[in-house]
């Protein structure tokens, strides 16, 4: 052994614990996923249920799912990330900068978004997306299995904006 | 537990000690996790925002999505629901295979760590099986616009199936949000499948045993839970909004 030699505690050595513990963390654990697969069966459900009710798109639908999401996420952090356990100040280490960050990157792109989802403002990017965009709105690249012929402004209608 | 969580607020910056209780690697781990969750944090805002800005014309998941395994009738977004499962499935036995090691019990860490690399392997090979499907199409397909390299312009086309310029169900971008998000997160499956069998077979060898400490599994494990973390939140935005 050297001569020089830290007292810091090893943290590595902090985590054991008993088999009584052991039972206890399993339950908890087991109870988790219980809760998990309930939210996600409950999801599927509601998602299955969604286009025959009229619920798709809907905001309460959008909320839900977020909410959902956000606390299915909470549990695997706080619960099987172990960080519900974690000292105070580590908690808001992790936790801090990335919720600052990723409020600021959703506020961004909701600002954005408003501006750009406005039509006057779409800009033209891409013309190959904007032209496949052109015929689904006009509900022309839609699955044709009835076989029903397409209307006469196909390739010629096509060509003509290549002219231009 | 054998030490208390509970810090002196007035001495913990003092020195002699980690003010966060916590050991290098984990905090480490901790830190890379963040920066990921940043990563992914702004792949998904970004499919947000295209999403919404192509609302009219976005596909619907439940109409793409819709086989499974071999079953021949349409069954939306129930193959999903089963790799979810599975996901989950494999987070719990991982947390589980963290608690065996804290007891110091080798046999428990092997069979739970075991049973989280086979969960994984076959949370990749679904999605494999999902994006082969996402692929190949349907089979009457759907008319498109396509740009003709011999022509010069766009000429009207039968479509099969999503690549990163044509989608049969829907707008282009939604295929290229589509193989560039799950895929980066599929990638980050795959890795950590790699990494759990190598810490695996470091059990199987004895290397924690004679360390003293199963440190190692809880490291991966907070990989590998960050792994489900992602999936639920690509899950939500991708399948059911």
């Amino acid at each position: 052994m050297s001569e020089f030699h830290d007292d810091y505690p090893s943290y590595e050595h902090m985590a054991h614990h008993s088999e009584e513990e052991g039972k206890k963390t399993r339950k908890t654990l087991w109870r988790v996923f219980w809760y998990m697969l309930a939210i996600t069966i409950f999801e599927l459900v509601i998602g299955s249920m969604a286009p025959a009710q009229g619920w798709s798109g809907t905001l309460g639908l959008k909320v839900l799912f977020i909410g959902l999401t956000i606390l299915k996420a909470g549990f695997i952090v706080m619960a099987f990330m172990h960080l519900g356990h974690e000292v105070k100040f580590f908690k808001y280490v992790v936790l801090a900068p990335y919720l600052i960050f990723m409020s600021y990157t959703i506020f961004i792109v909701l600002d954005e978004g408003i501006y750009s989802g406005d039509p006057e403002n779409r800009t033209k990017v891409d013309p190959i997306l904007i032209k496949q965009q052109e015929d689904l709105r006009a509900g022309h690249g839609a699955h044709h299995a009835g076989g029903e012929a397409t209307p006469a402004h196909g390739t010629e209608h096509a060509t003509e904006e290549a002219h231009h | 537990m054998s030490h208390s969580t509970e810090i002196d607020s007035k001495q913990a910056w003092d020195g002699g000690q980690s003010p966060f209780r916590v050991s290098y690697g984990k905090m480490m781990m901790w830190f890379f996790l963040i920066s990921d969750a940043l990563t992914f944090g702004g792949l998904l805002t970004s499919y947000g925002f295209i999403r919404h800005k192509y609302a009219d014309v976005w596909p619907k998941a439940e109409n793409v999505f819709t086989h499974f395994p071999f079953v021949e009738q349409h069954l939306p977004l129930a193959y999903v629901g089963l790799m979810t499962f599975i996901l989950i499935m494999s987070s719990v036995t991982m947390v589980l295979a963290v608690e065996a090691g804290h007891r110091n019990d080798k046999k428990k860490v092997i069979v739970w760590m075991f049973w989280t690399i086979v969960g994984g392997a076959t949370f990749v090979g679904s999605q494999a099986w999902e994006w082969y499907h996402f692929i190949v199409g349907t089979e009457t397909g759907a008319l498109r616009h396509v740009w003709s390299q011999e022509l010069h312009t766009y000429v009207e086309e039968t479509v099969y199936g999503a690549n990163m310029t044509v989608n049969e169900y829907g707008v282009p971008q939604f295929a290229n949000y589509f193989f560039f998000i799950t895929g980066f997160h599929g990638f980050h499956v795959f890795s950590g499948v790699m990494i759990n069998l190598i810490i695996f077979l470091n059990v199987l060898k004895g290397t924690y045993e004679k360390r003293g400490h199963y440190e190692m599994i809880e490291k991966v494990g907070l990989y590998w839970h960050f792994v489900d973390l992602v999936w639920v939140f690509v899950f939500t935005f991708f399948y059911l909004l």
